[in-house]
């Protein structure tokens, strides 16, 4: 538990300062800036009471905004986020496992599974993002791109993420 | 409230969420100008759309007394309109050189301004009747003229309207002479043109020309001497042979007439007296 806890304290660090040094900068075709600050969020475990996984996806949202000067466009989307991390979680994961709580992973998830959580709230956060940067749905065809590429790339990220994680553990 | 506080403990982290949101677009709105325009512009709006609903109920309820105001007012400008009316087509009334001379030479007569109410025409017997009667002084046998001079002369009058003997009716006979020479003739239509009636009488030394201008008398007391009656279009041998007859293009048109004047002569009744007297005088000279 203590160790859980701290390895995503560690987690929450890394993803902001890897966010807010690198991954900021990145936009890809002009397009596509990952935003992997998202596999905070992914890794909570489902035992997390909710206002906490609310609570910690306004605080890193918050923060990430702080340094990319958009206060309040990530923490609200991070947040939202965080509400329906929990209910996404028991829809992927295994329906034959042990212990009512499970860590996200490849090793408790599979890829498939651990893939669709991810997909799933990547694509719900970038979509939030997009939308309430551009706030407006009038244009939704011009915002489809940057939702996709930004998508992908966040994807591409947690999926080298999970891959380090997985191999060290 | 013990479900309150249940429902409160069960569902409080949507609270919590919805709390963080609000501080979300409260920074968003706050500190990014984008998105601070869209909203306030929107919220703008939006109270712009209340606003103009609680307008359109509140004018509405107002409907009524509006209506009210409005008949009222409607009223009130058709009257006005109406005489205004009246008064602009006095006012701007096209005035030729005749309908002015004619007015000149009739100053000092009082005028009883009349319009044609009935008007029949293309008859041998045709008659006017003018919207003037005694009420307003009118009184049989006195002169009627137009704005292109000689019109006819009363031949009936009621209280308020009186029957007028144009000088196109066969039984019109209006004493007439060719400006500016002596011979006098008497006007008569023939019943065929409404523009053209003839002056018969005329000796034959009278030294007339066509085109010369065809003025009343003045030895009738109906009409003050020289008023406008016509131009003459041709000169012709009376059917004796002993006198020209004058062919006469009136100047008067009868088929669009409005506005005439009655002339209430003064000096009738006087006249009149003197032809009484003058009968009289005659009657008692035969007995």
């Amino acid at each position: 538990m203590i160790q859980t806890v701290l390895s995503r304290t560690g987690w929450f660090v890394l993803l902001f300062f890897l966010q807010i040094l690198v991954f900021n900068h990145i936009h890809l075709f002009g397009y596509a800036t990952p935003m992997p600050y998202v596999y905070f969020i992914l890794l909570l475990p489902s035992s997390t009471p909710r206002w906490a996984s609310i609570s910690l996806g306004f605080a890193l949202g918050l923060l990430v905004d702080i340094f990319t000067n958009t206060p309040g466009m990530a923490a609200a989307a991070l947040c939202l986020t965080g509400l329906v991390s929990q209910p996404l979680l028991n829809l992927f994961a295994p329906r034959d496992r042990e212990d009512d709580a499970i860590l996200p992973s490849v090793a408790t998830m599979k890829w498939t599974g651990f893939m669709k959580y991810a997909v799933c709230l990547t694509v719900l956060h970038c979509t939030t993002f997009f939308v309430i940067e551009s706030f407006t749905i009038r244009n939704w065809q011009d915002l489809l791109p940057y939702i996709a590429g930004s998508a992908a790339l966040t994807l591409l990220f947690i999926a080298a993420f999970e891959m380090l994680r997985s191999r060290r553990s | 409230m013990y479900n309150l506080i249940e429902f409160l403990r069960k569902y409080h982290y949507i609270i919590l969420f919805l709390i963080l949101e609000g501080i979300s677009f409260l920074l968003l709105f706050r500190f990014n100008h984008y998105q601070g325009n869209v909203w306030f512009s929107a919220a703008n709006s939006a109270a712009a759309h209340v606003d103009r609903w609680y307008a359109d109920a509140l004018s509405y309820l107002q409907l009524r007394t509006l209506n009210r105001e409005l008949t009222d007012a409607n009223i009130r400008l058709q009257l006005e309109a109406d005489q205004l009316r009246e008064a602009l087509l006095t006012a701007t009334h096209d005035s030729t050189y005749t309908e002015r001379t004619v007015y000149e030479q009739l100053k000092d007569f009082r005028l009883i301004p009349a319009t044609v109410v009935s008007n029949s025409r293309r008859r041998s017997n045709n008659y006017l009747v003018i919207d003037r009667g005694e009420a307003d002084g009118v009184r049989s046998e006195m002169g009627v003229v137009g704005g292109g001079g000689v019109v006819g002369i009363v031949y009936l009058t009621g209280p308020h309207f009186s029957l007028v003997l144009p000088v196109t009716n066969k039984k019109s006979s209006i004493s007439c002479r060719v400006r500016g020479q002596r011979y006098f003739g008497y006007l008569q239509w023939d019943g065929e043109a409404l523009g053209h009636a003839h002056l018969d009488d005329i000796p034959r030394y009278a030294r007339v020309k066509k085109g010369e201008c065809v003025e009343t008398s003045g030895y009738s007391s109906v009409f003050p001497p020289g008023i406008f009656v016509g131009r003459i279009s041709g000169i012709s041998n009376s059917q004796d042979g002993q006198t020209y007859r004058l062919d006469v293009n009136l100047g008067t048109d009868f088929a669009n007439l409005r506005d005439v004047s009655v002339i209430a002569t003064p000096y009738k009744a006087e006249i009149d007296t003197l032809h009484r007297r003058a009968a009289a005088a005659d009657a008692a000279l035969e007995e």
